[in-house]
């Protein structure tokens, strides 16, 4: 045993030695070096050090110090981001310490495009790079957050809900579907980067054109969105921690403007509604309002409301229970949450400014944000991995997200680094409850509720069970609204659980000496589960014998893509040649169940079971169409004398969706560049660094908006849709069949044609600017075009039939500059604009869309932009009878009511008299990132604006006029309603309508009145932070410590009348895909996202 | 090294082309979820496609709209917009309500795209069972099962072309040949369809059993039924008499029973469903796993709000509805005839009246007593006057028993502030709820019952075959037939008595009569007063027989002359006119001031989306 390991040894030490005389052979010598900054003098960590000429190469570790082996004579190029590169020549052993200057162009940057990177002088497309620094400095939960204000041509809408995802435009809204950006995460095709670290993240470039985004084929339509992660690092190991931890502040103030239970009762009698005007019974009242004396100050509410069928003796069988200031009636309180009907319930009225239900529900909230990164290597072999923790718990009660995520990014190499192979991965655990599902942004939502609920209910009724609209005299005077606390309340056991793997692993090889071969095979991994708990809601007038239920919903996904591509690169003389082509797959498929139960002996939520409840319905399960790609693309890239340069793409994609023979799309782009400042009658202007003009032209797709049996005639059968009690009993069905969808083969995507022309420009050293301008044809818009009813109900095929366009400019500009030693600074400017116009709808040329109580809010109408608002126009209020009968009526007109515009001018009011009133789309969308740093002191201001977008406040439809439900009205109907006198409006500055429970035409209908101004500017964060001494740190084996205290939204700016006017897209809206984009803008109760946040975070590096 | 990296490069050449081989399918995906046409074509396929267009009859829609605004007992169409009942509950819920109540509805109404929808897609349903028979090749549908199948689909392919004739008059007929891959689709409505209609009931009587061996199935007289009931529409009283005469003399229902006048609220029952009285009805379930959809959904709103049920006090019955019961103390007849008043209406500012004369049915001249602005605690006693039995049937007042729920809390049950009465043939009994009532959770808690709805219910054949007999001059006959429908509710076991203990409603009735019934037959008045008065009196038959089910606004409409009717020029104009005038005397914002125009307001406007869609291919309706 002994001996055969000395054995071996001595094997060892021959081949050692065998080794070592083999350097000296070559003569190669260890070279070393130190690589610092020109800026901070602070070392430069991962910058690449090459010898020219070679593949050979290595990174500096954390103290920018390097070594490899080297001959005298070699030409060592050093370079890294953002600074010139730089060549040394080999003379000795050591080099000493080398210098990077600045460079003040990003022009040699490398950013990533369509499977490739490119130095951004050489890309002749349109690529919008995200400064990741920049955008880091919000502390975002969710990654696309990053995005917004920080990308030239990219609109981001956020929605302030924990976890709730935001919307992403590039280049505008342009269709009426999805027109999400597709994502490529660490080159896994994905639909959004919501779950991705913000910390992990590398770079984000935005491929815009059809020269940058083509590539993509049928998915790259709508722009794509090139996410890469971080790698490791060859060198020491080095661990760091990025944390925050903060609050998050309500809006303060009566924010929804409601008046108070006084002036609501005042109300009744203006109305001359005798249905609420029982609630407030006191002789009184009647009088006074009869003497018109009846004021906020002298009405008297009642001290109880009392209501149900366990009526004390006397009173009828469903209790229809007066209201009286009668303490005695506390003893006939009864409730029975089992047997709802017997309940009789007794709530003490809430007085003053009565309840103020939004800050019952919106309290101030702890947030935090921890991420630990480890990362390291050596030339062989990187590795990086991180774990995170994100704790946010929302204003609004029991809304949060919790998320835990780990990833793992590793890279091999071999065969003197020919040989490459690796992976990227991550699993994200998340919790959320509420932002999940957009409950917020609906009539039906708890937010909507706080302005829906009246003033006068309490929160908790006598014996501590929630106050609500039954509790008052039968009828209902206090309104159909919910408790939106106790909605929210009853929420906390609530949960939806999702887990996420996404990741690649891919290998690359180096052959023949201008080609490499990649594969790259990738996914995603979803599965989502959520249950809730629903109670008897016995505090409401309606549904308040509703049994409690339970549902159990379950989904999963996977998906993968594999692309498999060959590079070829090579220089010769003036001619740099870059050509590649590639093959791609992609499936996914997924399945979906859902079960529900009601009649829980027992909500103790450990103990509700589904088979505990009577299933009243079947569980159903959902399979989701299975899709498949098929790819064949390829790309050329070509420079001569680094001043010309032309890209071209093509790709051809097959989709499964569509039929055979009309599954194949063939997509090209070319796009040409001229670096004009290389130019000798440029090169002698020292202004001018640089300046690059650049066209392209080409198409991409948008397969989106389909579903999967399109093409297919297909029968389905449902419950409710097929089956029939043909047999005659009373809970007895007959499976039944129907046609579910009429089927048209003929159908493919749809088609982008997108020309593009810009400079990118780098100035007088400290400005760089670049400005694009385009078109963006979509034609063949999938749209379900709308057939006789003499077909029947089978859904209709979506065809290729609309047509949009869009135009517009995106500029970015940065300047940077520095001030004496220790001061220096940045201003970063992004400006988007783009006008869209419906070119081609089907007949009858428009459609409306956009939910309301009355009409549709959005006309989509060829020669307008998509979204806009179509109503009534406003023109004052009927001031007397006179009037009613000398202007242009409707049916209902009286004095009090609204004037509306004779449009069509045929002398009165009909439908035909609806007109354009507003266009939700901005005329532009701006960001402004401002950074300064003196000494160790680092200041950063991010805003964020839009400007020109009209909001429609449909909040107003509940809150401003008397004819709609009861609940919360606003002070502006106190103050501002007209009031009506013996037939005479006797304010004459009234702008609302006469409080009146019957004008729906002259009041709520949808028009100019609730169109408001949605342009604001967003202080979104600033902040102030510090470095610490790295001598200093050093001492206690720290290599960098950053604390800042950052606020978040200090201040909005904006004539906005509701709470914040950036508004998230409505699930009311988003009733089908087709239609998704249709409609936005409207505010129906959203979760504001201006709230103020104050955190404090640390950044650490051992 | 070169070597071990052609390695990889001849290894990953051989995995990318193998993968790429097995991969050629990749683009092949079938949908999911749903069956190929070609699944469908056996005995099974056709007998579910059969099913599924029997479904269609409670106006479900799979279009996006709302079962109430298809509703197969046409609430809206034949109940709120004659002077049956109010839309009720608050005056702006259901805001495109309103205009369909008050006469001024234009095309767009969301509502009549709905109902015109729902019966084209159940049209369609139908065609798909006579489109899949020739497709079935495997030999399990003999040619003798495949005319029944077909009889029973052109058998409901008639009744739902019914329902689009009595509402619209001028409108497509769609039988199997349009498809959407002919390019036939927009058919036009060039006039009535009213001879196609009888040819499928024709073509349906020719192959339909007289017994069906499921309760919900069509048989022989079903389809008799409703090719009388076409003809009547089409005033061919002579080709409908004999067949009337052959429904009375031998009709059965499906299940074999003799057609029989039994206990007057057992047709409101759910438990009594498929009695004798049933020509045709639309069976309702409750409890079946579908969470309610196929209970009566299309009746969901219409329930006195915050008793059993939560919601939502639509479908009030009208102030002239409750009015019409009343009776001579002395003959028990009804109170024909008008007399000219002078009324004070409110005006559609809801503030001010105007004075008015109106021509006022004598039952109408002033309102019934009733409980009108007061609270539960004011006191209120029923009023004495003698009334036709059938009232607390149709509506609900305060202090009358109303079912087994108790004593109605009239205008204290009734949402919004306008109604004293509430709906009742609808409503479920309070003791089988846990059977009739689906329970399913939701703001329609206990809403969806299992009350069928009777398309066709016996007593209407009398009464068709009496106005057959007025169009012949045989009043005596008309007569006669009327007293059947009034004879049955002389017998006291089918009114309303009054609780045994008005504090346990389900603990049981006394034989006292809740109210002053009375009812008394004809006495020879028709063939002494002529033909104006027994149809007059024929059509109050009908007002009082077959009050909130849904056929007034219909009723009203072919006996207009305006398209034929004999009842003669503006008579339904003139009906609603006075109607508003005279509901109009307690403020009512929805029906305040408006009026119908006659030669316009008796057929619905054509849905407006319908028209753009078509092309010129469909015209729209005189008048709008």
């Amino acid at each position: 045993m002994f001996k055969s390991l000395l054995l071996k040894g001595r094997t060892l030490c021959i081949i050692v030695l065998c080794a070592l005389s083999s350097l000296v052979v070559t003569a190669q010598t260890r070279i070393t070096g130190k690589v610092i900054g020109s800026d901070d003098k602070q070392p430069v960590i991962g910058a690449t050090v090459k010898i020219k000429g070679t593949n050979v190469g290595v990174v500096t570790d954390v103290n920018g110090a390097f070594a490899l082996n080297a001959n005298n004579g070699d030409v060592l190029v050093i370079s890294y981001i953002g600074y010139q590169a730089k060549s040394v020549t080999v003379t000795g052993a050591s080099l000493g310490t080398i210098e990077l200057a600045v460079t003040n162009s990003t022009l040699n940057e490398v950013v990533v495009t369509g499977y490739q990177t490119q130095l951004k002088k050489d890309i002749s497309g349109s690529v919008a790079t995200v400064n990741i620094a920049d955008a880091k400095k919000i502390p975002a939960t969710s990654s696309e957050q990053l995005l917004q204000g920080q990308a030239a041509g990219v609109t981001v809408i956020n929605s302030g809900a924990p976890g709730a995802q935001s919307t992403v435009f590039v280049r505008g809204v342009n269709g009426f579907g999805n027109v999400n950006p597709l994502y490529v995460i660490d080159g896994v095709q994905a639909t959004d980067m919501s779950s991705v670290n913000p910390n992990d993240i590398e770079s984000i470039s935005v491929l815009k054109d059809a020269g940058a985004a083509a590539i993509y084929g049928v998915a790259g339509g709508n722009g794509v969105i090139v996410v890469t992660t971080k790698k490791g690092k060859a060198g020491k190991a080095s661990i760091s921690y990025d944390g925050w931890y903060g609050t998050q502040r309500p809006l303060s103030g009566n924010v929804y403007n409601i008046m108070s239970p006084a002036q609501q009762a005042v109300m009744a009698f203006r109305a001359n509604d005798s249905g609420t005007q029982v609630l407030y019974p006191d002789p009184s009242n009647k009088t006074n309002a009869d003497n018109g004396t009846l004021t906020a100050s002298n009405v008297i509410i009642p001290t109880y409301g009392y209501h149900g069928p366990a009526a004390p003796a006397g009173q009828t069988t469903f209790g229809a229970a007066g209201v009286t200031s009668d303490p005695a009636i506390l003893q006939y309180y009864h409730f029975d949450a089992a047997n709802p009907q017997n309940d009789f319930l007794v709530q003490k009225f809430a007085t003053g400014q009565g309840t103020d239900w939004f800050h019952s529900v919106f309290t101030p909230a702890p947030e935090m944000q921890h991420t630990v990164t480890g990362s390291g290597g050596s030339d062989k072999s990187t590795y990086l991995f991180s774990l995170n923790y994100l704790n946010q718990q929302g204003t609004l009660l029991n809304n949060y997200e919790k998320r835990y995520q780990g990833r793992v990014n590793t890279v091999f190499s071999t065969a003197n680094n020919h040989i490459r192979f690796g992976e990227n991965g991550y699993v994200t655990y998340r919790e959320n409850n509420g932002g999940y599902n957009g409950t917020q942004q609906q009539e039906g939502g708890p937010i909507a509720y706080i302005f829906r609920e009246m003033p006068i209910i309490p929160v908790y009724d006598v014996q501590g069970n929630y106050g609500g609209g039954f509790d008052g005299p039968n009828g209902e005077p206090l309104g159909n609204g919910s408790n939106p606390f106790a909605l929210l309340d009853r929420n906390a056991t609530n949960n939806a659980h999702f887990v996420t793997v996404q990741g690649n692993i891919y290998g690359e090889v180096d052959f023949l000496k201008h080609f490499t071969a990649r594969t790259s095979f990738g996914g995603n991994l979803y599965n989502q589960y959520w249950w809730q708990i629903g109670y008897n809601t016995y505090e409401n007038f309606e549904s308040h014998t509703s049994p409690n239920n339970s549902s159990e919903n379950e989904q999963m996904s996977s998906n993968y893509n594999w692309t498999n591509t060959i590079t070829y690169k090579q220089v010769f003389g003036k001619h740099n040649v870059q050509v590649f082509a590639g093959y791609e797959q992609r499936e996914s498929h997924g399945r979906a169940f859902s079960a529900y139960g009601q009649g829980y002996f027992s909500l103790d939520p450990n103990y509700v079971q589904l088979q505990y409840g009577t299933p009243v319905t079947a569980p159903t399960s959902t399979i989701y169409q299975p899709t498949a790609t098929e790819s064949f693309f390829g790309r050329l890239d070509y420079t001569y004398n680094d001043r010309y340069i032309l890209g071209a793409t093509i790709r051809r994609d097959g989709f499964s969706i569509f039929y055979p023979g009309y599954q194949w799309g063939t997509f090209p782009s070319v796009s040409l560049a001229w670096r004009i400042s290389q130019e000798n009658f440029l090169k002698n202007v020292s202004w001018i660094n640089d300046l690059k003009i650049r066209g392209s032209y080409g198409e991409a797709g948008n397969n989106n908006n389909i579903g999967g049996g399109n093409a297919y005639s297909t029968f389905g059968s449902g419950t409710g849709a097929s089956y029939y009690g043909i047999g005659g009993g009373l809970n007895s069905i007959t499976q039944g069949f129907y046609n579910s969808q009429i089927g048209n083969p003929k159908v493919t995507w749809e088609t982008d044609k997108i020309s593009n022309l810009g400079f990118d420009a780098s100035l007088f050293n400290h400005l760089e600017i670049t400005a694009e301008w385009y078109k963006k044809s979509i034609s063949g818009l999938l749209f379900p075009l709308p057939l006789p009813a003499t077909l029947g109900g089978a859904t209709v095929p979506s065809v290729n039939v609309g047509d949009v366009q869009n135009t517009g400019l995106d500029i970015s500009a940065t300047y940077h500059a520095k001030v004496g030693n220790d001061f220096s600074f940045s201003i970063g400017a992004n400006i988007t604009t783009y006008k869209n116009k419906i070119t081609s709808i089907p007949s009858p040329g428009y459609f409306d869309f956009g939910y309301s109580r009355d009409n549709d809010i959005v006309r989509n109408q060829i020669g307008h932009p998509i979204g806009e608002f179509f109503g009534y126009q406003t023109a004052g209020i009927y001031q007397n009878a006179s009037q009613v009968s000398s202007l242009p009526g409707y049916s209902g007109a009286a004095p009090g009511s609204f004037i509306y515009k004779d449009v069509n001018g045929d002398g009165k009011i009909t439908p035909d008299d609806r007109t354009w009133i507003g266009n939700p789309n901005p005329d532009f969308t701006y960001g402004v990132n401002l950074n300064a740093s003196f000494k160790r002191f680092d200041f950063t201001m991010v805003l964020y604006g839009s400007h020109g977008n009209k909001d429609f406040n449909y909040v107003k439809y509940w809150t401003d006029f008397y004819s709609t439900f009861q609940g919360g009205k606003s002070l502006d109907m106190y103050n501002k309603a007209a009031i009506v006198s013996n037939g005479v409006v006797t304010n004459p500055s009234a702008t609302l309508p006469a409080a009146s429970f019957a004008q729906a035409m002259g009041s709520s209908t949808i028009s100019s009145y609730y169109v408001e101004s949605g342009a604001f500017l967003k202080c979104r964060v600033a902040s102030v932070g510090y470095t610490f001494d790295p001598s200093v740190l050093k001492r206690v084996g720290i290599d960098k410590l950053h604390v800042y205290v950052q606020a978040t939204n200090l201040f909005t700016i904006t004539k906005y009348t509701g709470l914040d006017p950036e508004l998230v897209p409505s699930l009311s809206n988003n009733g089908s895909g087709v239609n998704q984009s249709a409609a936005f803008g409207i505010d129906y109760g959203s979760y504001p996202n201006n709230q103020k946040q104050y955190i404090l975070g640390v950044n650490l590096t051992f | 090294m070169k070597r071990s990296y052609s390695k990889f490069i001849a290894l990953g050449s051989i995995a990318f082309l193998t993968l790429t081989y097995s991969c050629k399918k990749l683009l092949n995906k079938e949908p999911v979820g749903t069956l190929l046409p070609s699944v469908l074509a056996n005995k099974a396929g056709v007998d579910g496609l059969l099913i599924g267009a029997y479904s269609m009859l409670d106006g479900y829609t799979t279009t996006g709209g709302t079962s109430w605004e298809s509703s197969i007992d046409n609430w809206v169409y034949g109940g709120i917009a004659s002077d049956d009942a109010y839309k009720g509950s608050n005056t702006t819920d259901q805001p495109t309500a309103v205009p369909l109540e008050n006469h001024s509805v234009d095309a767009s109404n969301e509502y009549l795209s709905e109902k015109w929808a729902s019966c084209l897609n159940a049209i369609q349903r139908c065609n798909d069972v006579i489109r899949e028979i020739p497709l079935v090749k495997d030999g399990s549908v003999s040619a003798d099962y495949a005319k029944e199948v077909i009889a029973e689909a052109r058998f409901l392919r008639g009744v739902y072309h019914f329902e689009l004739a009595k509402m619209w008059r001028n409108v497509p007929y769609v039988d199997e040949t349009i498809t959407y891959s002919a390019g036939n689709y927009n058919v036009g409505n060039p006039g009535p369809i009213w001879d196609k209609i009888e040819a499928d009931f024709t073509a349906a009587m020719a192959d339909l059993p007289k017994t069906q061996p499921q309760a919900g199935r069509a048989n022989y007289y079903a389809a008799e039924a409703f090719l009388a009931k076409a003809l009547v529409f089409d005033h061919q009283y002579s080709t409908a008499l004999p067949l009337l005469t052959d429904l009375i003399t031998n009709g059965t229902t499906s299940q074999g029973a003799k057609y029989a006048l039994g206990a007057y609220q057992d047709n409101f029952d759910a438990v009594k469903r498929n009695g004798p009285e049933s020509v045709f009805a639309c069976q309702m379930t409750a409890n079946d796993g579908s969470g309610g959809q196929n209970s009566n959904e299309g009746d969901d709103l219409n329930f006195p709000a915050g008793t059993y049920t939560g919601c939502c006090g639509f479908y009030q019955p009208s102030y002239s509805l409750a009015n019409s019961f009343k009776v001579d103390p002395v003959t028990g007849l009804p109170l024909l005839g008008t007399t000219s008043i002078s009324v004070a209406s409110f005006n559609s500012d809801n503030k001010t009246t105007s004075t008015s004369t109106v021509n006022a049915p004598n039952y109408n001249l002033v309102n019934l007593a009733n409980d009108h602005g007061l609270t539960a605690t004011d006191p209120f006693t029923p009023p004495s006057d003698a009334l036709d039995p059938r009232i607390d049937w149709t509506l609900g007042r305060r202090g009358i028993p109303y079912r087994d729920w108790g004593l109605c809390g009239g205008e204290t049950w009734s949402r919004g502030d306008i109604v004293p009465y509430n709906p009742t043939k609808n409503v479920f009994n309070h003791k089988d709820i846990g059977s009739t009532v689906d329970n399913a959770a939701g703001w329609a808690q206990n809403q969806g019952t299992a009350d069928n709805y009777n398309l066709i219910r016996f007593a209407a054949i009398y009464l068709w075959r009496a106005e057959c007999y007025i169009d012949a001059g045989n009043f005596a006959a008309a007569e006669a037939d009327v007293n059947v429908v009034r004879a049955r509710m002389q017998n006291p076991a089918y009114w309303v008595h009054t609780y045994i203990n008005n504090a346990n409603p389900e603990g049981g009735f006394t034989n006292t009569p809740a109210a002053n019934y009375k009812i008394g037959l004809y006495t020879g008045q028709f063939a002494a007063n002529g033909k104006a008065y027994a149809l007059e009196a024929t059509i109050m038959e009908e007002k009082l027989e077959f009050g909130m089910e849904g056929h007034r606004f219909f009723d009203l409409q072919r006996q207009d002359a305006v398209y034929g009717g004999p009842a003669g020029a503006s008579f339904m104009a003139n009906t609603l006119n006075a109607y508003i005038k005279l509901d109009t005397r307690i403020s009512n914002p929805v029906l305040n001031g408006s009026s119908f125009t006659a030669a316009k307001n008796e057929l619905w406007p054509i849905p407006l989306n319908q028209i753009d869609i078509e092309a010129g291919k469909l015209k729209q309706n005189p008048g709008y």
